[in-house]
């Protein structure tokens, strides 16, 4: 049973063979790392609250800053983030309070919005959900990305603008992630901005 | 027969012996490629329907506002996978117990592995794939399939490292303890599957060392017994 000797001409179809096998890979997986690391479109920066928002803030804790993350229902990179979103808020224990904002268009179905994102959310301590419709609210605060994280201090001011995830639609540590604990904790980071990733949010 | 004669007899018995236990070590050792590689045609056709399933699973659709559009997770599960899949299969059917196949299925493997990390989202239960794959590739028996599936694991380490350290350390400045962090985990597997690997060749070397000595001493009874009957029927005549 030892190992057949193979003909020059078998011998280069393999090597063809091969390097064909090679290029497939390289361009398959430079194709998905491009898509993966190619961010949204960021909000554009702004100072604080939008005062035509009708987002209440928490009045039962007024002294803690506002976590605000726009998302898409049904975008399955928001996933992402949204696990994300339940680390830091274990990372935050009570120093937050944090909605998330599901952009939907008009008179969407039940369940269009109800997808297994929006029922994480329901089951996540300290984080509360507002649904959207038309995508208003997502327009008073710039955000275009599902997933954009914007941070505000306690007297409205914006901290922070961002996303909380490594790479689009994956789990894992993030700058953005540290920033919003650094800024919650001690006050200062090393940026107050960070890339996000995720599905556009309209036009809806 | 004089004490040299019967020395050289002896001799020439051993060099028949080693030669022979080479020859069924050789053929032992292939039979395990053959056999791995076949099941890892099978494995590569399994992760290959498994990473679309998974895609259709996590991440069905890309969405655009109300559109939605087929999710490049899907394509890239049909033609990556496909990719990643097809080239050690038909190697595995065609060349099963070639040295190369072995080792391309080992780059392959490790690939899958990040292949259906991407495809998952991330998900810290994916990444034990890396480590069910060398324990799969460790039943060749064969330390430098090892060596080549870690290479791969090291190479994607370093070059996301260097281009995007946000995805391989989750932070921007990485402290040099992570990337050992996770090499360690990956050593640690790699030398006891690395000993098991040279353990297994030495019991399989002493097994055919067994098996050519037996079929040297039923030879030599065989030669015995004819000499016995031919001596017997000269006696008798």
């Amino acid at each position: 049973m030892h190992d057949r000797p193979m003909s020059r001409k078998e011998a280069g179809l393999w090597i063809l063979f091969g390097v064909l096998w090679l290029g497939a890979i390289g361009a398959g997986g430079a194709r998905l790392w491009t898509y993966k690391t190619t961010p949204g479109a960021p909000a554009p920066l702004q100072r604080g609250w939008p005062a035509a928002s009708r987002i209440p803030r928490d009045r039962a804790r007024p002294a803690l800053p506002t976590l605000i993350m726009m998302a898409h229902p049904n975008c399955p990179c928001t996933r992402a983030s949204v696990g994300e979103l339940a680390n830091l808020m274990q990372r935050l224990r009570g120093r937050v309070a944090a909605r998330v904002v599901f952009v939907v268009p008009r008179g969407a179905a039940r369940s269009w919005t109800e997808s297994d994102t929006w029922r994480a959310v329901q089951s996540m301590p300290g984080v509360t959900s507002w649904i959207d419709e038309g995508g208003l609210e997502a327009a008073r605060f710039g955000a275009r990305t599902s997933g954009q994280v914007l941070l505000f201090a306690a007297n409205g001011r914006l901290l922070f603008s961002g996303g909380i995830t490594p790479i689009r639609g994956h789990l894992g540590d993030s700058a953005g992630q540290e920033r919003i604990v650094s800024l919650v904790t001690t006050g200062r980071a090393d940026a107050a901005t960070s890339r996000v990733f995720g599905c556009a949010l309209g036009p809806v | 027969m004089t004490p040299m004669d019967l020395g050289e007899d002896l001799a020439v018995r051993e060099a028949k012996v080693t030669a022979r236990a080479g020859e069924l070590f050789a053929e032992q050792r292939q039979r395990v490629f053959v056999r791995v590689d076949r099941m890892f045609l099978g494995l590569m056709g399994g992760q290959w329907i498994f990473g679309i399933l998974v895609a259709f699973f996590f991440s069905p659709y890309a969405w655009e506002g109300k559109e939605s559009t087929v999710h490049p997770h899907v394509w890239t599960a049909v033609l990556l996978g496909g990719a990643l899949s097809l080239f050690p299969m038909l190697l595995a059917w065609k060349r099963p117990g070639w040295i190369v196949t072995r080792h391309v299925i080992a780059v392959s493997q490790m690939l899958w592995s990040a292949l259906l990390i991407h495809l998952s989202g991330g998900r810290i239960e994916t990444h034990f794939h890396v480590f069910g794959s060398l324990a799969f590739l460790a039943f060749y028996l064969e330390w430098r399939v090892l060596v080549t599936a870690t290479a791969v694991v090291v190479a994607d380490h370093l070059a996301r490292g260097l281009f995007w350290p946000e995805s391989v350390y989750g932070i921007t400045n990485p402290e040099s303890w992570r990337f050992l962090e996770h090499a360690f985990w990956v050593v640690f597997e790699d030398v006891f599957l690395a000993i098991a690997c040279v353990n297994g060749v030495r019991d399989m070397r002493r097994s055919a060392r067994r098996q050519a000595e037996l079929e040297g001493l039923r030879e030599s009874d065989e030669l015995k017994t004819f000499a016995l009957e031919m001596a017997l029927a000269e006696a008798r005549a």
